[in-house]
This record gives structure tokens, C-alpha cells and sequence, in this order.
């Protein structure tokens, strides 16, 4: 099911391009998956997914018409689409693709890695030339794919995509301590992958469909240590999520705790938080409301649209 | 909107831009960019290609 990461984080970047302009494709990676062994390799699965992040996005905001959806195995219906891949591939050393690994989520160096994998990262890039895009956005995690396009397509003359890096939402359970596992050579890239990886636990992230009461409950439960600003999954919602458009907010509290306060930027929001002025109740409370709200109309679009979202629960967790 | 407009609109909210000044020449040159987001199909909590 999809996350308030893809939904909100990725949702609203997609906007922000579609209203400056941008003819936005949304690109529905069957293949890729299906060598990433999603649904154990099932493309029929696989697809059943892919129809409804249509439906996500959608609800979202991102109007049908307003977006195009292209499917990865349509684009490699294209022969010349094949030449791409292929002539990526001469552009870079088999050492450098396998180092990309880790934008599939898995780790470097690992024994078990299929030898499909190393058509991934090549794919990837073939993607963005072959789709003539200008911009290619991503969850910073996938760096390393974009950083390969560009040097394969400096070299074969194609151009250079420019590359948008958006931040990878922590779990509500915040950064894990040690941050276990060889993503990236970059000891801060690695702990943000490593902790995206991690969202295995129960309930350590908001889904797009969540009731008030669910998100509530998953909100009360998260990590928000009074004063503690690193690694604070609630701060970092704020800062996010929420002033992403640097507009001032009004932060709900009962008369009893002082009553409602205006926060200028999020940079106030962590002063107050940090001096004690604010209490993670306070901020706790909040976000669930700000949360709550912004999902309603997904939850609206699914009560009348029910069949994609009962498809997902058919088709079981990938 | 003027490109300055578009630039504030399209890098808000990102950690990282490879290059700003790449972005900013696109903007000045083209009213309807193409730009993409790929997705991994995948019902799972965690994915590759995007988040």
C-alpha cells in the first residue's frame, strides 16, 4: 500500500512541476520490478500494483489528464529502446553498475545479486533518454542512477538529464542506531537508505488510506523525545511535509496548556520544541490533525472507487 | 509564471539539485519541460527507484 513518502512526498513534487509547466510522465516500472523481485517476479501482480498508484495519484490531486502514465515493458516494445540500454552499458564498467545496486534497495558487493540486476541501472537511464526527458526526479537514494545517465549521456552525445533529489521520509520509529547495511559509500546516504529499508516493522509508516483514528495511534507510538530534534520523525514531518510552502501555521493547543500558537517558519516550530516551549504532545497532536486532513480526499476517492484498493488486498504484500 | 517563479516552485521541498544552473537555463528555454518519476510496482513498505 502506498506510503505518505510516495504519496505526499512525491505527490506534491509532482505538482509543483505540473504547475510550472512541466509535461509530467508518471513511469510505471514493471519490468524493473519484476527483475527487483517484487511479487516474486509476477508481472500480473506486478501491474495490479502499477493500476493502482494510478489510482493514489489520482486521488492525490494529480488529475488523469494532467499526468501520462507510461509502463516500462511498453517502452521496451521499442527497439530502439534495446540500442539505449545497450549502448549505456558500453559507456560504464561492470564494477560501476554493480556499485549502482543499491538503488534497487539492495546491498553492494552482495553474493546473491541475480546477474539481471545488472540490466537495472542501465534500463534506468535508457528510460530517461529514450522518454526525451529534461528533468528525472527521485528519492535521493536513487543518485546514483541519475549520476550514471548523465555521464553515459555526456558521453554518448544525448544530453544530460537534470536531476531532482527529494528526502526520504523517516519511519515514525525514527533513525535506527546503528545504521546496518553497505548501501553507500556516504556514511549519512547510507543511514537514510538503511533506515528506509527498515520500514519492515509494524506500523513505522503512515499509509495514504489511514484513518484519522489509525494515524492517531500510529502518531502517538512515534519516537518524539521532548527537546531532541535528530533523528525526530515528527519534527522532520513538519519540516517536510508541512512548511514545505514556508507559510506560517497555527498550532492548535487546549487553553489549559497556553492555548493556540502561531509558528512563523519550522525553524521556530524546532526553537520552541527545543527550549521546551512546545511539548511533542503538542506536536504530536497536531501533525495527526494536519495529516488526517490532507488524506481526507484519498480516502474520499477510495470509498467510491473500492476495487483497486481491494485488488491490492487480493494480491497480498509483495 | 516568470522562470524565477518556476525555479522557486520546482527545487522547493528537494535536498539536491544536479545542476541548479542546468535547471534554470531549461526554464529559460522552454515553457513545457518533460519530466518524469519512475515507480517500482510493489505493494511492500520499502522500494527501489523512488520513494
Amino acid at each position: 500500500m502506498m506510503h505518505i513518502g510516495q504519496g505526499l512526498v512525491c505527490g506534491d513534487k509532482i505538482q509543483d512541476l505540473i504547475r510550472s509547466g512541466f509535461q509530467f510522465t508518471i513511469f510505471l516500472a514493471d519490468y524493473h520490478s519484476m527483475i527487483n523481485n517484487k511479487y516474486g517476479g509476477d508481472l500480473g501482480k506486478i501491474r495490479t500494483t502499477g493500476e493502482y498508484f494510478q489510482h493514489c495519484f489520482t486521488s492525490l490531486g494529480i488529475a488523469r489528464e494532467r499526468a501520462e502514465y507510461i509502463w516500462a515493458s511498453d517502452l521496451a516494445n521499442r527497439k530502439e529502446y534495446w540500442e539505449k540500454v545497450l549502448r549505456v552499458a558500453r559507456t560504464v564498467s561492470t564494477q560501476r553498475v554493480l556499485r549502482a545496486i543499491p538503488i534497487m534497495g539492495r546491498e553492494m558487493m552482495a553474493k546473491d545479486t541475480e546477474a539481471a540486476a545488472i540490466f537495472y541501472p542501465c534500463m534506468q537511464a535508457a528510460d530517461i533518454f529514450e522518454m526525451r526527458l529534461d528533468v528525472a526526479c527521485a528519492g535521493i537514494d536513487q543518485r546514483k542512477a541519475h549520476i550514471l545517465a548523465r555521464e553515459a549521456g555526456e558521453k554518448l552525445n544525448w544530453g544530460k538529464p537534470v536531476s531532482l533529489h527529494t528526502p526520504i521520509l523517516m519511519g515514525l520509529h525514527g533513525i535506527p542506531e546503528a545504521s546496518i547495511g553497505n548501501y553507500d559509500e556516504d556514511p549519512k546516504l547510507n543511514q537514510v537508505i538503511a533506515a528506509k529499508m527498515s520500514k519492515s516493522k509494524p506500523e513505522d509508516n503512515i499509509l495514504i488510506h489511514d484513518e484519522p483514528e489509525v494515524i492517531d495511534r500510529k502518531i502517538q507510538r512515534a519516537f518524539c523525545p521532548a527537546g531532541i530534534v535528530d533523528g525526530n520523525p515528527i519534527l522532520e514531518y513538519f519540516r517536510i511535509l508541512v512548511f514545505r510552502e514556508n507559510k506560517p501555521l497555527r498550532l492548535e493547543r487546549h487553553p489549559k496548556y497556553g492555548g493556540d500558537v502561531e509558528i512563523e517558519s519550522y525553524q521556530q516550530l524546532e526553537k520552541s520544541f527545543t527550549s521546551g516551549e512546545l511539548h511533542p504532545k503538542d506536536l504530536k497532536a497536531n501533525i495527526s490533525r494536519i495529516l488526517s486532513k490532507r488524506l481526507a480526499p484519498v480516502r474520499e476517492y477510495f470509498r467510491k472507487h473500492p476495487r483497486p484498493l481491494e485488488e491490492m488486498r487480493r494480491i497480498g504484500s509483495a | 509564471m516568470d522562470p524565477n517563479e518556476r525555479m522557486e516552485l520546482t527545487t522547493r521541498g528537494t535536498v539536491e539539485v544536479i545542476q541548479s544552473v542546468e535547471l534554470k537555463r531549461l526554464l529559460e528555454e522552454k515553457n513545457d519541460p518533460r519530466a518524469y518519476w519512475g515507480f517500482e510496482c510493489s505493494g511492500k513498505k520499502a522500494q527501489a527507484f523512488t520513494e
